[in-house]
């Protein structure tokens, strides 16, 4: 430990982080202010420009400042003001949830998933017991049935035709989630999968498999060109389509189906993620002390009991936090989308396409209809829920991170 | 676990390999086959085509080096050359700003010091495409609208956090012992920093500079509202989505590019991925 006290330790421990603490002020917590103030305003592309009698505007506008006023925009449209009231676009954003039936369309999904919950708890419950007296796996299994049963009893089909039908911040907000859910699970499996396979002493080639598996990794760094690419595998003379043929089967045109879209950059989604998971995984899984199988031979447990009761409960402090990350950076996809389908296909025009995420609707309504003030409210509103799982993600990281040491 | 493994097994597993194996590799593979194929188009109605080289030629690639902006070609080599001057300045400026603000926080007790690594992350999950205005805007006002470096600058604080957070996963898990025999010897914290933790942490370095590099390689939307124009100033991946989405697109010569863009990056990605490994479940992943 470097332990000196007084100006000289508060000095060097400055000229350390200033830089990055600079970095950050200038464009992570300035674009955070503005966009919260930008929010409250009706800044849109009737009054796009600034009007700088106004003190926080001044403060906030960049061109507002002396130092910039030289390139000030006075273009036609009239300056953009507060709104009045002043939660205005959040009404405006979230107005489907005012209307009884949408609020309780909503309920209705979330009591939903209860019984995953219940499961989880009654899961950990059952662990703190000396001998289990219920493999978790059914525990899961029944909330995963109960799931379906209360799916099907609150007619949850029918609340997600209510929540689409009741604004687009609803409609993407829950498409979006629904990506999340779709493409996690997949590519943690496919990811659990190869990892076991290359984890296993017998198998040979290892080190080629491996390279072999890691190439989407590298190529999702230039995700907008490589589904520029991916997409054309989806077209209506695409390789599937040209593969199917062979067999007899005349594929859809994928793209403009807006379920097969859907499917599509969910699949792209976990041929880019699945080498970080099975990276993550592999790791976890070489730091397992194989005397720990060994005495599990002795005592007869068969590949499955091994499975459940050492490999996974090891693996889960590395991976659990790794999941939490990709997820966020699921949520919150753009280029992939924006290269394969760029939202669509829609229904009708001013209707988010099939396809259209969180952050590809934000992307459009602030480059393509410029509602500023509207997005900025979209942004707090997403920002609070970000912030939210990353603190989340972080608690996990701090809770599993004793594991290690 | 000296037990003879069983055949079938052992069969279905490197079946699911080879499966995946073709899947991991054939997007790749489909734009290497394009790139070779005379005439603008990216897939041909001959299935063995779509699998094997049935025909090459090098007119895409040449058109794409050697092409004349003036007649309309892209000019792809200066969109190659703007992009590496973006992202190998980002990697710069992030290992020097990072690898010490890493340092510090690995190092240092001081207040507000746990505070401070939680609202990194937090500040950090407000979504990049949504800061997009204010950050075009600033730059605007400070004239560094359409310039690299305005993209740079853009680029190293987008990558700050995340990579501060690996490094200083990596220098955590460094004992103290050398640097603190080092200070008896007189080191101040600025040279136990550059001549004892630096040399040491030379895999976490590695992974860093990568993530650095490709955060600035493969960036599109940063690239595509802050230089828009001319051509002669974009990026790689500005341009050639430019490109794709032309009303005549010339594919053959996007396959090309996309070929020449993506060797690098797999060559570099997999020539570090044995960093990989250690550098994230040490590192990024621990937190």
């Amino acid at each position: 430990m470097i332990s000196w006290t007084g100006r000289r330790k508060a000095l060097t421990v400055l000229a350390f982080i200033a830089p990055t603490l600079l970095g950050l002020l200038v464009f992570n917590i300035y674009p955070i202010l503005f966009n919260t103030y930008i929010s409250v305003t009706n800044r849109n592309q009737f009054h796009p420009n600034p009007d700088c009698s106004v003190t926080l505007t001044s403060l906030l506008e960049p061109t507002c400042w002396e130092v910039f006023k030289r390139g000030a925009p006075t273009g036609l449209g009239t300056p953009f003001r507060p709104q009045d009231p002043i939660y205005e676009n959040y009404t405006d954003l979230l107005s489907g949830l005012a209307d009884a039936n949408a609020f309780w369309a909503l309920l209705r999904l979330l009591l939903c998933f209860a019984p995953l919950a219940v499961a989880g708890r009654v899961n950990a419950r059952l662990d703190r017991q000396i001998s289990r007296s219920i493999a978790s796996g059914w525990v899961w299994l029944g909330g995963l049935a109960g799931l379906f049963a209360l799916a099907a009893l609150l007619d949850a089909g029918g609340a997600y035709d209510t929540i689409t039908k009741s604004g687009d911040f609803l409609v993407v907000m829950f498409r979006t989630l629904l990506y999340v859910i779709a493409c996690v699970p997949v590519f943690f499996g496919v990811a659990l999968l190869l990892a076991l396979i290359l984890d296993n002493a017998h198998i040979r080639f290892k080190a080629i498999f491996r390279v072999i598996m890691i190439i989407p990794w590298a190529a999702s760094n230039v995700a907008i060109i490589m589904s520029l690419v991916w997409q054309f595998f989806f077209r209506e003379q695409g390789t599937i389509n040209q593969v199917l043929a062979q067999v007899g089967i005349k594929g859809p045109t994928y793209l403009n189906d807006p379920n097969w879209a859907f499917v599509a950059i969910v699949l792209v989604q976990v041929w880019y993620t699945y080498p970080f998971m099975m990276t993550v995984i592999l790791g976890a899984l070489q730091a397992i002390a194989p005397e720990q199988y060994e005495a599990a031979e002795v005592d007869g447990a068969s590949y499955w009991d091994r499975l459940t009761h050492i490999t996974l409960p090891l693996i889960r402090p590395a991976v659990l936090p790794a999941v939490v990350l990709s997820s966020i950076t699921t949520f919150q996809m753009f280029g992939t989308v924006w290269a394969m389908t760029g939202g669509g296909p829609t229904r009708g025009a001013g209707t988010p396409g099939a396809t259209e995420l969180v952050m590809v609707y934000a992307y459009k309504q602030v480059f393509q209809t410029q509602s500023y003030g509207r997005m900025g409210a979209f942004a707090v509103v997403m920002f609070v829920l970000l912030f939210a799982a990353t603190l989340y993600s972080l608690r996990v990281t701090q809770i599993t991170k004793g594991a290690y040491e | 676990m000296n037990r003879k493994p069983n055949r079938l097994a052992m069969l279905v597993q490197y079946g699911i390999l080879l499966v995946f194996s073709v899947i991991a590799l054939y997007p790749i593979w489909f734009v290497i086959l394009a790139s070779g194929r005379a005439g603008q188009r990216l897939y041909t109605f001959n299935l063995l085509g779509m699998f094997i080289p049935t025909e090459w030629s090098f007119e895409n690639y040449q058109k794409v080096i050697a092409g004349n902006p003036a007649v309309g070609d892209p000019p792809f080599l200066t969109w190659l050359q703007n992009s590496f001057f973006v992202a190998g300045s980002t990697t710069v400026a992030c290992l020097l700003i990072a690898t010490s603000a890493a340092f510090a926080f690995s190092r240092f007790r001081f207040r507000g010091r746990e505070l401070g690594l939680i609202l990194f992350l937090a500040f950090q999950s407000f979504p990049g495409v949504l800061s997009l205005v204010p950050v075009a805007q600033l730059l605007t006002a400070m004239g560094l609208y359409k310039s690299h470096l305005g993209l740079i600058l853009a680029y190293t604080s987008g990558t700050l956090v995340f990579t501060t957070y690996l490094m200083k996963g990596y220098f955590d898990t460094i004992p103290m012992d050398l640097e603190e025999a080092g200070m008896i010897d007189g080191c101040g914290p600025v040279q136990s920093f550059l001549l004892i933790a630096l040399p040491l942490a030379r895999p976490a370095l590695a992974v860093t500079a990568l993530f650095a590099f490709m955060a600035g390689w493969g960036e599109y939307i940063l690239a595509s509202v802050l230089v828009p124009a001319p051509e002669e100033m974009k990026t790689a991946m500005v341009g050639m989505y430019r490109i794709a989405n032309e009303v005549n697109i010339p594919w053959g010569e996007f396959a090309a590019g996309t070929v020449i863009i993506i060797i690098p990056v797999l060559i570099v990605f997999l020539y570090l991925q044995r960093f990989l490994q250690g550098g994230l479940t040490l590192g990024g992943v621990k937190g």
